[in-house]
């Protein structure tokens, strides 16, 4: 197992040179200075541009600047935002925590949600519920993120105002008393419905259909005939047999994950790293946007290695080589 | 004697039925998707035939009819800009449509060629090329679309980026597919016959192994085709699409995302968020229906 995650791990430096390669072409095809942020764009001065860019490496042949870039990059010097005015690390570990909140959120709500609903469904197939929650799996998956959360906003915030529809926090509260953590929860709780109603969804049918499957299989007639209870079979015989397939989910979660924290931060303004990927595109803040793919490219890349090994963690029959 | 005969050939004569001919009866009895169908042909055909229905100017701005709610004369009422959302809802749904198709198009010929090559041929080239599908397949698809269309944009027309930019990166998914179909068919002693006699690779391919896996390719068009139109109207909502004076269903949306237009102009993303959906819906009704029909173990 460890030998296979080790070669896997290696496998990955490749696949993330390659990308590098490509991201760092897609910078060099954007105008402006992509690296160091150092060039301040208001000042005009040929000679003072000029001297920036010799400064900053921008006159070298590109071999080069690529290996300067890459290296720094893998020393943790990510270059500096123009914008902010301040190195792209700090401003991602400012903005890092509220995305990965809003993850965790989504995901301890996709679970819960998608497991109650899908237990159920499945127990009691064909019945009048089931029908209904059936109706809602077909909604959440042709109903886009961003039509949901507008129908949300408007009908939550403007109509009930029940939800915040903006930031991720209260203004003036103190952090780490009670009432900035419900007020965090407040802002994020919407988000993280929206953000997890896709997978909800189909986790929820497919939890349905595996338990249904599962039910017809000869050691559930055993476990009957040995007088087990009723809910004893569904939730810990079958359960554990249909628990397998969804934890490989978790790994592909993660990269869903990713591309929908853009969208549902831009729909709720909620200050994460997708907005903040999206200003800074907008705002061609270009060593932003170059850290911020480098970094989603590879927690794709970790996203499918989980899955895999977890594939192999629960099910002692599949033999990772 | 003879008259046995006779009717035993009359019988003869008259043919089964083909399998196409079998999916085509099962789709029409299943009633769901010949709904779906029906309304997704009359959202295209009402797009597509919008400039003959709708007289009013789409791109001006009329300042004396800004953000009227809906009346006898403009049914839907009209946008921050005066314009008219019934007008710009058949429009948009032209661009949006022709992305969507144009999208599908690109990634299943794509898709396939690679699929099918990496199959056919297996062992160097196989992994050369799913390397390379893995490879797009680990791009993180929204964040590299946003970054490839601001490149991209202003040098050529915005729609055109547009459906490149979603096309190259998501052929992957159908390329795989196809690979895994290519892979067990070609196992077939028919594929063995036609090689040993002589086919060209390419004549195997196109002749013997597409078309017997045609359905599988049917199918995941028909899925791909919603998730197109759901990447274009994501993009446009997030302001990264369609060129903001186009109208397409996605940037009809991105008007919400101004508080004033989300709180009091409801009538301005209600019915473009609404149609979407139900195409959507519909797509997916419609990849269902056509599932089950070409499955020949189901029976309906």
């Amino acid at each position: 197992m460890i030998k296979y995650i080790l070669r896997r791990l290696l496998g990955m430096i490749p696949m993330l040179l390659l990308i590098s390669i490509v991201v760092f072409s897609l910078a060099l095809a954007m105008p402006g200075d992509p690296f160091g942020g150092e060039i301040d764009p208001t000042n005009t001065d040929p000679e003072y541009i000029e001297r920036m860019r010799e400064e900053a490496g921008l006159n070298d042949p590109i071999p080069e600047q690529y290996v300067r870039w890459i290296t720094n990059f893998v020393q943790g010097d990510f270059g500096k935002s123009v914008k902010y005015r301040y190195d792209v690390k700090d401003l991602i570990l400012d903005r890092l925590p509220n995305t990965v909140f809003l993850g965790i959120m989504s995901l301890i709500i996709t679970y819960i949600v998608a497991f109650s609903m899908g237990m159920y469904a499945g127990r009691k197939p064909y019945t009048k519920m089931d029908h209904l929650i059936g109706g809602f799996n077909y909604f959440g998956l042709a109903v886009p993120s961003y039509i949901a959360g507008i129908v949300a906003i408007y009908f939550f915030s403007f109509k009930l105002g029940w939800i915040p529809y903006t930031g991720s926090v209260g203004v003036g509260l103190e952090p780490g008393t009670l009432e900035y953590w419900i007020s965090r929860f407040h802002h994020v709780l919407v988000p993280a419905i929206i953000l997890g109603l896709m997978s909800t969804a189909s986790y929820t049918q497919f939890l349905r259909n595996d338990i249904i499957e599962n039910s017809r299989k000869d050691f559930v007639r055993t476990a009957r005939a040995k007088g087990t209870s009723e809910s004893k079979i569904y939730n810990s015989h079958i359960l554990r047999n249909s628990i397998i397939p969804l934890v490989t989910f978790l790994g592909f979660d993660l990269v869903n994950l990713i591309s929908g924290a853009v969208i549902t931060e831009a729909i709720f303004n909620y200050p994460g790293l997708g907005t903040l990927l999206l200003d800074s595109v907008q705002s061609r803040d270009y060593a932003v946007v170059m850290t911020i793919v480098m970094f989603s490219s590879l927690l794709v890349l970790v996203g499918n290695l989980l899955a895999d090994i977890l594939y192999g963690i629960v099910d002692p029959r599949i033999r990772l080589e | 004697m003879e008259t046995v005969t006779k009717q035993d050939n009359t019988k003869k004569m008259k043919r089964g039925t083909s399998p196409w001919a079998i999916a085509r009866k099962k789709f029409v009895r299943n009633k769901i998707a010949m709904i779906s169908l029906t309304y997704l042909v009359l959202i295209a055909v009402l797009s597509f035939l919008a400039p003959y229905i709708t007289t009013a100017d789409i791109t001006r701005v009329n300042l004396s009819s800004m953000g009227l709610s809906p009346s006898a004369e403009h049914w839907l009422g009209t946008d921050k800009g005066g314009r008219d959302v019934f007008t710009r809802l058949l429009y948009g749904g032209r661009v949006s449509l022709t992305i969507g198709i144009s999208c599908v198009l690109i990634v299943t010929i794509i898709g396939t060629f690679i699929g099918s090559v990496a199959g056919y041929f297996g062992g160097k080239v196989d992994s050369v090329l799913m390397r390379f599908t893995d490879f797009i397949l680990n791009f993180p698809f929204l964040i590299f679309v946003i970054v490839l269309n601001s490149i991209l944009f202003r040098h050529v027309d915005g729609v055109i980026v547009l459906i490149i930019v979603i096309s190259v990166l998501s052929w992957g998914g159908i390329a795989r597919l196809v690979r895994s179909k290519v892979l067990a068919e070609k196992e077939n002693e028919y594929v063995l016959a036609a090689i040993s006699i002589g086919t060209k690779p390419s004549k195997v391919i196109m002749k013997h192994l597409l078309p017997n896996i045609l359905s599988t390719i049917i199918v995941q068009m028909t899925i791909s085709f919603a998730s197109m139109i759901v990447a274009e109207t994501g993009l446009s909502y997030l302001g990264f699409g369609v060129p903001q004076g186009t109208p397409s269903w996605g940037n009809m949306l991105s008007g919400a995302r101004e508080i004033d237009v989300l709180q009091g102009m409801p009538w301005v993303w209600a019915p473009p968020g609404i149609i979407l959906v139900l195409t959507i819906l519909s797509i997916n009704f419609i990849g269902e229906g056509v599932k089950d029909a070409l499955n020949p173990k189901s029976y309906r």
